[in-house]
């Protein structure tokens, strides 16, 4: 029923990584954006971007890129300073959204300082620094929460390093959890439409308002507002029942997306904050999937 | 560097009393420190076991330990040998050495990510048929006070060991605590089966469990045999490092290559690889044949490392039913068929390593067979409890490998089944549940005939399930507590709901077993309805708490079909309980040893 071909929206997501930083579950969130892409008639592409393999900023309207062992980040973390860093630098400044979770967030920072030996450099996007306290400092480990846009968003981290933001902006205030480094109550950094954040668990499947959110920007930045009301699709297929001619691009880029039924998603969302004891922010959580 | 070319079978004397005489002798070196997740008094332990020997002192002990685990079982507290090691190491740090010089025939230690306790199993039962006396720790008790109360329940009051004639003990050992293990017993053998990513949050990275791993190895006695995964690249690595005898064991049956059938990424055969790069160079490892996650025939195209030969080899492996594998294994001295009767390709290395181990301590052929193939399963891996008409079969699975071969033994040959799953993130289970992203639960869409979902993560789970095709409909989810803010929500529904629910539960099923029975495996287009039709799908809960979902899922097994669990660790263990409570399993400190 979404296969009128002229119509379809086309997505491409660049997988940073997949092979050397895929810890935490981070195909859960490839999943996610797959499926609520698809769930609304629109293609998601995704395409692996390995050691060695150069980043053309233009083929790519998203990119995502997970955490890994020590010991594999090493390579990575060259190939990126090295291969990839003009093409996602680019990529970046050209509001492209993305995601870095754990260890990708580390190496979009300056840098990461181990407990021994030399700092990894980072490619510095977000103004932000890791440090790792040596064996002695316990790791932030346990389930997450922070406040974002005004929601709650959860995961789960396990992080040896702090990270510490310099004039970077955090992605939210922990509500409950450790955050970047357990003292200022910050987590994660914001450049432009890029993210970087600790909370894996995955991140998307138990947010999906934050999946739609990357979603939506991704379309809007590669469509344009103008662009999508001249598509010959009905509306409804993919938008909400506003004509999006009426939004201006400062609105939350999710309401360009159909809802979907997301009860699942907020049941699995509000119980991770009942058990940290936000209840008030549990009832808010399922009243959204009911709006919706 | 050196090379250990495995040397053919090693049979030493069932005397070992001349590495027992030399361990006092042994250079005090390599003493890492205390693991996370270890018992932190084993390190203090090694440092007041310089102080001399008192036997009085052990028989205190002895006595102490065994007198909390009366108690403790007389209270219910729990049936653990855990609280007799703990009380009696409390008395006698040194108390573990002490009992252990007096095996006859020493001690054979098993550890791995997954399949200690079936490979400890296997070899158990191939040394009763032998003729000698076995003693095991617990299942689950893979600490050193389980250790030290495996051997304290079996010592007399005077502190020695009850008839330590014929005896030897099958240890299976936690990954993080192998170090002190190693130390304080001197094992003939030391088996590692396989290194998995499990509970990143207890054990840290994959790679450092390895480097504990290879810590210890470089520290071992002379006397102590390696017996180590080939196919394996981590565990296989560690036979450069050992000064003693090392053998191999692995799989040469090249049928069973998957990478040929898509490999890597592929949807339908994704696997979690948690070993990638070469441990000497860090080049990316190349496979001729890959058989599960990151085990197979390898080799590094940068600096040559290789898969060693192995001595102990599968050289077929043919499925006759469920769990009967017919597997050809050639060692240096037979070549033979066994039938191994439990599901599954993991199941194969643990019996060849079992095999390995058999061979290094001289035992002969006959009993190798017949203890694989009289082989009962320990709870929780494959073994079968018959409930109200129906059987029940639970297979433990508490990492994504693990998981992902559970599935593919059970969905591999496209016949629905009857599933149960039980996710729970306690402290032994590990906190972190972002694996079941890693795991292939696509492969199972449309292959369940009934499912229910359980555990303190049951949500989390369910939506893994929903992103891999299942609609909401399809599940039965219950999770372990009450979600309140959905009660609030739902408002007055609370106190009723857990009768409407079940009765909803049961039209659903079978409105699904309907749909199943005339669409087959279209589910994802269902999926795709119940994903439009809003509100629906605010699915009452038949009630919470594991007690309510395992009747809950026999209930939608019909009499004569089989229930297939699958829970993680802390979630078997409550099962346990429940088919304890109902009478149907045996009180566990009662086992079979």
């Amino acid at each position: 029923m979404h296969g009128r071909n002229e119509a379809r929206l086309t997505l491409t997501l660049g997988h940073l990584y997949p092979d050397q930083l895929n810890l935490y579950g981070d195909r859960g969130n490839i999943l996610t954006l797959k499926r609520r892409c698809e769930l609304r008639g629109i293609e998601l592409r995704v395409v692996g971007l390995g050691i060695g393999d150069a980043l053309a900023p233009d083929e790519y309207d998203l990119l995502f890129i997970g955490g890994g062992q020590d010991k594999e980040q090493a390579p990575v973390a060259q190939d990126l300073f090295e291969t990839k860093g003009i093409g996602l630098w680019a990529a970046i400044e050209d509001d492209m959204p993305v995601l870095a979770v754990c260890g990708g967030y580390q190496l979009l920072a300056h840098y990461y300082r181990p407990a021994e030996g030399p700092d990894m450099k980072g490619l510095g996007v977000f103004d932000a620094w890791t440090v790792h306290k040596g064996p002695r400092t316990p790791r932030c480990i346990g389930d997450v929460v922070i406040s974002w846009n005004g929601m709650t968003v959860v995961g789960f981290e396990n992080h040896g390093g702090r990270t510490y933001l310099g004039t970077a902006r955090p992605l939210g205030k922990v509500l409950k959890g450790h955050g970047n480094n357990a003292e200022d109550g910050t987590e994660g950094a914001v450049y432009r439409n890029a993210y970087g954040t600790y909370l894996h668990g995955s991140l998307l499947p138990k947010n999906p308002h934050f999946a739609d959110y990357l979603i939506g920007l991704a379309l809007q930045r590669k469509y344009g507002l103008r662009r999508l009301t001249n598509l010959s699709m009905p509306p409804g297929e993919i938008f909400n029942g506003s004509t999006p001619a009426q939004l201006t691009p400062a609105d939350d880029p999710t309401t360009l997306l159909r809802p979907l039924d997301d009860h699942l998603e907020w049941q699995a969302h509000a119980a991770i904050l009942e058990r940290l004891g936000l209840y008030e922010e549990a009832v808010a959580a399922l009243r959204r999937a009911e709006a919706a | 560097m050196q090379q250990h070319w495995p040397s053919p079978v090693i049979s030493q004397g069932p005397n070992q009393s001349e590495s027992r005489g030399s361990r006092w002798l042994r250079p005090k070196k390599g003493r890492p420190e205390a693991k996370p997740g270890s018992v932190t008094g084993a390190a203090r332990a090694g440092q007041r076991s310089r102080r001399r020997r008192l036997p009085l002192r052990a028989a205190l002990a002895v006595i102490s330990g065994r007198a909390a685990g009366a108690l403790s079982r007389r209270l219910h507290l729990g049936g653990g040998t855990s609280i007799v090691g703990l009380v009696a190491q409390r008395l006698y740090p040194d108390i573990i050495r002490h009992l252990a010089t007096q095996l006859e025939h020493g001690s054979v230690l098993v550890t791995g990510t997954n399949g200690k306790t079936t490979t400890s199993g296997f070899l158990a039962a191939i040394l009763r048929d032998a003729g000698l006396r076995v003693w095991r720790n617990r299942e689950g008790a893979n600490l050193l006070r389980g250790v030290a109360g495996a051997l304290v329940v079996r010592a007399l009051p005077s502190g020695n060991l009850r008839r330590g004639g014929q005896a030897i003990s099958v240890f299976e050992i936690d990954e993080a605590v192998m170090p002190q293990a190693v130390r304080l017993l001197e094992p003939r053998a030391a088996v590692f089966v396989n290194l998995f990513r499990d509970q990143l949050d207890r054990y840290g990275e994959v790679e450092s469990v390895a480097a504990l791993w290879r810590q210890m190895v470089k520290g071992l006695p002379e006397t102590t045999t390696l017996v180590l995964n080939a196919d394996d690249p981590t565990t296989a690595s560690l036979g450069e490092l050992a000064r003693g005898p090392v053998l191999y064991f692995g799989l040469e049956d090249l049928t069973l290559d998957l990478s040929g059938q898509g490999g890597q990424g592929t949807a339908g055969t994704y696997q979690a690889v948690d070993s990638r790069s070469c441990v000497r160079c860090g080049s990316d490892y190349r496979y001729s044949a890959r058989f599960y996650s990151h085990m197979g025939h390898y080799q590094c195209p940068h600096c040559g490392l290789e898969r060693p030969a192995p001595t102990v080899r599968a050289l077929q492996v043919r499925q006759d039913t469920f769990d009967r594998l017919r597997v050809t294994v050639e060692t240096p001295t037979q070549l033979g068929e066994i039938v191994i009767p439990l599901p599954g390709l993991y199941n194969v290395y643990n019996a060849l390593a079992a095999i390995a181990v058999a061979q290094a301590l001289g035992i002969s052929w006959e009993p190798i067979v017949s203890g694989i193939e009289q082989f009962k399963p320990a709870f929780g891996r494959g073994e079968r409890v018959q409930v109200a008409g129906r059987t029940l079969r639970l297979l433990l699975a508490k990492n994504p490998t693990g998981l992902n071969e559970v599935l593919r033994t059970l969905f591999s040959e496209g016949t629905p089944r009857h599933i149960l799953f039980v996710l729970n993130d306690n402290i032994a289970d590990g906190r972190d549940v972002s694996w079941i992203w890693d795991v292939d639960f696509e492969r199972a869409q449309g292959l369940t005939a009934s499912l229910t979902v359980a555990g303190t993560r049951a949500f989390d789970l369910a939506l893994r399930l929903k992103y891999a095709g299942f609609a909401p409909e399809e599940m039965t989810i219950i999770p372990s507590t009450p979600l309140r803010a959905l009660e609030e929500l739902t408002g007055s529904q609370a106190r009723g709901r857990k009768g409407r629910g079940r009765g909803r539960a049961r039209h659903q099923l079978q409105q699904h077993q309907a749909v199943a029975a005339k669409t087959g495996p279209k589910v994802s287009a269902a999926a795709e309805e119940g994903a439009t039709s809003l509100g629906e799908t605010a699915t009452p809960f038949p009630g919470y708490g594991l007690a309510t979902a395992l009747e809950q899922a026999i209930e939608q097994t019909p009499v004569g079909e089989t229930l297939f669990i699958v829970p993680t660790y802390t979630g078997l263990l409550e099962l346990h309980r429940e088919l304890e409570r109902r009478g149907l399993t045996p009180h566990y400190w009662e086992g079979q040893d």
